[in-house]
């Protein structure tokens, strides 16, 4: 939780009027800056954030290092795009105004977004940035828009000389459909040197996610992590509880050819623990509170082998600190994965994934089991394993 | 070094370094590997190998404040001694009781004292100051301008200071009195 001021450079020149980044350049860069102080501020209420234009009429400041995000998100609404983008002069009255902040113990921090020529050498850039090191300052460069060398060869230079312990960094950001403040997310802009920021990252992806993209579970990890992951285990739950109400399934099968369907079905009806297969009911209600039951049990049952967790699952370790649940279904998941599966009929696990989908999407909130879409694929489901429970009977 | 002054009526000449007060300490340019304790703690700063260096260019600007009211009486920094490599500082301006000073600013006032280390300095002879503008520190600001040698880098060894304290509270110190009736 560092105490920071940072100040944020928005190049607002005419090169900003590009729509190669949707909507336009600019106001995918205010976005991003919009973000940027919510994070800030998330991370320790008394870090301050400004505000200033690089471009347009000239170096400007439009707002001196506050926490106050209301003021900082007003006056980004009456900027005006025009002019050349002047770095240098925006840098240093960027450290300037740092300098007169009000909380001398505050770490100094510059963002600069960078989307047009920059007209200076490199070696004044050079200078600059070894100055901005000398006072311990420190610079983050967002370069977007302009694919030439020329930018890149200048901002890695300047990079260079301000680094100091890898406090500071430089993010490409190329054209294309992500907008530019989801791809700002993931770096270390954002995640403060792999502190805290994830957080506020998963929050703030699932508050601006807009469709899913053929994901699995319909639901991109990288929007919404917590919920890509709640469901990647209870599906690995549900599919063991699956299994092991298969393997009663087989037993109640051979007692049912001596007892008759009739007990069985009545037993089928009762929502009880120890129910045995609910397979020839495919009741989803059903299903739902059993899964959460059996997802209990298992949880209480695994939590006691820890594990630990694969590449791909980094960010949900720092957000499973937070969520002790969180970091149970995290264990699970990984003791899981590396169980080798029993080998029931695939069958089955299928009815698994797909049932136990269904689910949790209806235990879920913020997913609507009226939606048709949503019920076109329950229906399904529910024919499905009704098909495979007639196997499992039969 | 003298341990009498014949301003102190009833207190000696001792070394400043326990009045530091670490929380407030800051130092500007100087190399994260090499940083300013290992110039000023106890043990590190006898250690040959512990250094503080600078970063950027040669300058180093040092804020020291003290827990308490001191006087300073003089300053040792010893800088490496290799032949051929004195990267030792050289001009050294002092400055009591300014806060949070940058090096846009160190040329804005003038110090209160100026000392050129000669390579006798660097070897630990301490330089004394004048003393009359020292009477009465709250922080003390050490600004390295330049080195020996004129080299991109300034290396120091040790800083210690010396001087008396005046009877201030210790905040820290007070208790409260438990009244018994």
């Amino acid at each position: 939780m560092v105490l920071e001021a940072t100040l944020i450079c928005i190049d607002n020149s005419e090169w900003m009027r590009n729509g190669d980044y949707a909507p336009s350049r600019f106001q995918a860069q205010t976005e991003a800056a919009n973000l940027i102080c919510g994070a800030k501020t998330q991370l320790n209420p008394e870090n301050t954030v400004g505000v200033m234009t690089m471009a347009g009429k000239g170096v400007r400041v439009l707002v001196t290092p506050t926490s106050d995000l209301g003021k900082i998100l007003a006056c980004m609404h009456g900027l005006e795009i025009g002019g050349e983008l002047n770095l240098a002069a925006g840098i240093q009255v960027a450290q300037l105004a740092l300098k007169h902040r009000q909380n001398k113990k505050q770490q100094q921090r510059i963002i600069v977004f960078v989307g047009s020529p920059i007209k200076h050498e490199k070696k004044v850039l050079e200078m600059i940035g070894r100055k901005l090191k000398k006072n311990s300052v420190a610079l983050d460069i967002v370069n977007f828009g302009e694919d030439d060398e020329g930018n890149t060869e200048k901002l890695e230079a300047l990079l260079a000389a301000v680094n100091n312990n890898d406090s500071s960094h430089l993010v490409h950001v190329p054209p294309g459909p992500n907008a530019l403040s989801d791809v700002l997310l993931s770096t270390p802009i954002f995640t403060g040197d792999g502190e805290g920021g994830s957080g506020f990252a998963a929050a703030a992806a699932a508050a601006a996610a807009s469709g899913a993209s053929g994901y699995e579970f319909g639901v991109d990890p990288n929007l919404d992590p917590e919920l890509a992951l709640a469901l990647r285990v209870s599906m690995e739950e549900e599919r063991a509880r699956q299994e092991a109400a298969a393997k009663r399934a087989a037993e109640e099968a051979a007692k049912k050819e001596k007892q008759g369907e009739q007990q069985s079905s009545s037993q089928d009806v009762t929502m009880t623990d120890q129910d045995s297969v609910p397979a020839s009911e495919a009741d989803d209600k059903k299903k739902t509170t059993k899964h959460d039951e059996g997802l209990l049990q298992e949880a209480i049952a695994m939590s006691s082998t820890p594990s630990y967790p694969s590449g791909r699952d980094t960010n949900m370790s720092e957000v499973a600190e937070d969520d002790p649940e969180l970091a149970l279904a995290l264990q699970l998941s990984m003791q899981d994965g590396t169980k080798d599966a029993p080998s029931h009929s695939d069958m089955s696990q299928l009815l698994a994934d797909q049932a136990f989908v269904s689910s949790i999407l209806a235990s879920l909130p913020g997913v609507d089991p009226e939606d048709p879409s949503v019920k076109d694929v329950l229906t399904s489901m529910q024919n499905q394993s009704e098909v495979s429970s007639s196997d499992l009977v039969g | 070094m003298s341990a009498e002054s014949t301003t102190a009526i009833n207190r000696s000449i001792v070394d400043l370094l326990d009045f530091i007060d670490w929380s407030g300490v800051e130092c500007l340019n100087h190399n994260t590997a090499h940083s300013l304790p290992n110039a000023i703690k106890q043990g590190y700063r006898e250690d040959e190998g512990l250094y503080l260096e600078s970063d950027a260019d040669e300058q180093l600007l040092i804020y020291l404040p003290f827990t308490q009211v001191v006087k300073l009486h003089s300053i040792v920094v010893k800088g490496p001694e290799e032949e051929g490599c004195l990267i030792g500082p050289k001009t050294v301006k002092l400055f009591s009781n300014r806060e949070h000073m940058g090096f846009s600013n160190v040329n804005d006032f003038p110090p209160s004292d100026t000392a050129v280390l000669t390579p006798d300095n660097l070897k630990g002879k301490p330089v004394v100051l004048k003393f009359v503008k020292f009477q009465n520190v709250r922080s003390l600001t050490i600004f390295i301008e330049d080195n020996q040698s004129g080299s991109e880098v300034t290396k120091v060894d040790k800083i210690a200071l010396f001087g008396t304290t005046v009877e201030t509270t210790d905040m820290k110190g007070l208790k409260k009195i438990e009244d018994n009736h």
